[in-house]
């Protein structure tokens, strides 16, 4: 993806087609980030309202904000992990592409199929030390320090997922290269 | 093993995991964590999801996404256009009034959306054409979009700051006002040049012409008449409220930082939906997907920033480096300008967010030891690192401008942009001189630290 994606500027793209065996796997990851999408986008309306409500109410209502702060922090927290497969869909997420620069396609087809693996065990590896600390936090009943104290488990549980999602993605997408490289 | 051994190791793996091209996030999180593995006790390993989740769940970090928000939301509409149309309107009586314009533009836009590349693309779009209509040439047209649209990252509230505040552990409000101070004198030195620029391109025009040859677009008279200005006025004046409204409800002391973030995102929705009918879903979807891809790839990279210099602090790594620094005994200009000279150098290759997190724990305590303001010196590395954003290689804007107006050669781009280059320079030097620049205005307004 190029640097105009990381604006948000690009024109939309379509994400990767997968070809073969490995297409319903990617309609259904597909349908699964539209969703996200849709929900995310939500979640980041509500907490710019719930913001605004904060605001409002302590101006006009002399009303304490306990738990705004907090509310807000969940929806975007859950909304920016569990987005993060749909933005890998389109390769959003940015790196130095100078080397690809350098590099005949060949080697380059190497270097993208060994670099989404590296990818793939580090979100994998994260997907499930947050499972964990989701696990952790709901057997405990970890709850936040703040007076309202809602439960941990929710923001963790987002996160767990989004992640989890996003090591799928990628898995997908090796897949996909794999397959592509067995049928020239 | 040494500290330094350990510390070349840990530099030199991020550097090759870097340049791979793999995701910047990924690779700085498997860096930190291949060395939680093997020099760090087994069980760091099982916290680090929670140590990225802390670090993240701050209501201060997680503002960006609504201030991305509020700058999708009027990035995405025609505002961009219209209050260029208007300041082209009211300053085309001025010589190289649109240039000036077009500067004046990018300026507001920039402290309405908080973002140079959406700048440059909304104000572009509509001022390089019309630039290049009246004769401008084409590089000289980009090169004011490209530096114009740099002040995003200047003038408040800017995504960049909020990083640095919160790295810095300074006052963000504060940050935000001492922007203010050096973005305006860049706005001038802009202004400046362009008019000089019009002149030198008008006068050789004219020579052209007068010499027989052919009538450029320059020398065409174009005048509006009042009542067409004034119709101009009312297009515009819901942004500068949107703008001033959030200003006073930060500062005067209504809504904290991120309750600012929500406010103006609701109040940009609000703007966009009555002013030009955006409110339907099929109107609102792109400009959420839009601020869901751009936050969650940030945030990705911030989340793993902070996991990464967990690890460097954790192993030592940034108070040896900082401590490296200051045994130097460097001079203390000499020591601000080989910071500088860091920071431009990874500005060619890293995105300012990353550039922040990374490098304030090894900088910021040798500037501190050597007596700078951090505030002060916040403003200053924004300044270097929007160099960065307009410079080859990788300068982002450049890339925008291409995409823009695809038919101005890239060597045009770039030749167009250096002069501006030049005047951040100076700019840089003139804030060294004279500090102030920056610091009076949070003075004033949040009183003398």
């Amino acid at each position: 993806m190029s640097r105009l994606a990381e604006a948000g500027l690009e024109p939309q793209a379509g994400p990767e087609i997968v070809p073969g065996p490995l297409a319903p796997f990617a309609r259904a990851l597909a349908f699964v980030n539209l969703w996200i999408v849709r929900l995310g986008s939500l979640a980041l309306l509500a907490a710019a309202l719930i913001l605004t409500y904060s605001v409002v109410s302590r101006y006009f209502f002399k009303a304490t904000t306990d738990w705004q702060d907090e509310a807000a922090v969940f929806c975007i927290v859950g909304a920016v992990f569990t987005a993060s497969a749909y933005v890998q869909s389109y390769r959003g997420h940015i790196g130095i592409e100078l080397l690809a620069t350098f590099l005949s396609p060949r080697a380059n087809r190497v270097r993208a199929i060994v670099v989404d693996i590296a990818s793939f065990t580090f979100c994998a590896f994260f997907a499930w030390k947050s499972w964990t600390l989701w696990h952790e936090a709901y057997v405990d009943k970890q709850t936040t320090t703040s007076a309202w104290g809602p439960p941990l488990w929710i923001p963790y549980a987002l996160m767990a997922f989004g992640i989890s999602l996003l090591a799928l993605q990628i898995a997908l997408q090796v897949g996909a290269a794999l397959t592509r490289r067995a049928k020239p | 093993m040494s500290i330094l051994t350990l510390g070349l190791l840990f530099g030199g793996i991020t550097l090759a995991m870097m340049f791979t091209g793999m995701p910047i996030s990924f690779a700085l999180g498997s860096v930190a964590v291949v060395f939680m593995y093997f020099f760090m006790p087994a069980a760091s390993l099982d916290t680090i999801t929670q140590n990225v989740y802390e670090e993240m769940a701050s209501i201060t970090l997680l503002s960006i996404p609504l201030f991305i928000l509020k700058g999708a939301a009027i990035g995405r509409s025609r505002a961009g256009r219209d209050l260029y149309a208007a300041l082209h309107a009211w300053m085309s009586r001025v010589p190289g009034g649109l240039g000036i314009a077009n500067v004046f533009a990018c300026a507001l836009f920039a402290a309405m959306a908080g973002s140079s590349p959406a700048t440059c693309s909304a104000i572009g779009q509509a001022g390089i054409p019309e630039m290049r209509m009246r004769g401008y040439s084409p590089g000289f047209a980009a090169g004011i979009i490209a530096a114009g649209g740099t002040l995003g990252i200047l003038l408040p509230p800017s995504i960049t700051m909020i990083l640095y505040s919160v790295a810095a552990e300074v006052s963000l409000g504060r940050l935000f006002l001492a922007g203010i101070g050096p973005g305006l004198v860049l706005v001038a030195l802009f202004a400046g040049y362009a008019v000089w620029r019009f002149r030198k391109e008008y006068r050789a025009a004219d020579a052209t012409f007068r010499a027989g040859g052919l009538k450029s677009a320059y020398l065409n008279e174009n005048t509006l008449t009042l009542r067409q200005k004034v119709e101009m006025l009312p297009r515009v004046l819901p942004f500068v409220i949107l703008l001033i409204g959030v200003m006073v409800a930060l500062y005067g002391g209504l809504a904290t930082p991120s309750e600012t973030a929500g406010l103006g995102a609701v109040l940009a929705l609000l703007l966009i939906a009555s002013i030009y009918a955006m409110w339907r879903p099929r109107d609102l979807a792109p400009i959420m997907a839009a601020t869901l891809r751009e936050s969650t790839m940030l945030m990705l990279i911030i989340g793993m920033s902070l996991l990464y210099s967990y690890v460097m602090s954790y192993l030592h790594l940034s108070q040896s480096g900082a401590q490296w620094i200051v045994d130097m005994h460097l001079s203390k200009w000499l020591l601000l300008a080989a910071i500088l000279a860091l920071v431009l150098v990874l500005g060619f290759f890293l995105p300012p967010v990353s550039i922040i997190l990374m490098t304030a724990p090894i900088i910021l305590p040798p500037l501190k030891a050597a007596g700078f303001d951090l505030i002060w010196f916040g403003i200053l590395m924004t300044i270097v690192m929007e160099m960065g954003l307009i410079h080859p290689p990788v300068g982002l804007n450049i890339f925008v401008i291409r995409n823009i107006a695809p038919d101005i050669p890239l060597k045009d781009v770039i030749w167009g942009v250096m002069p501006f280059v030049g005047l951040m320079f100076f700019a840089i030097f003139v804030i060294c001189l004279a500090p102030q620049i920056a610091t009076w205005l949070p003075d004033l307004v949040m009183g003398a630290k």
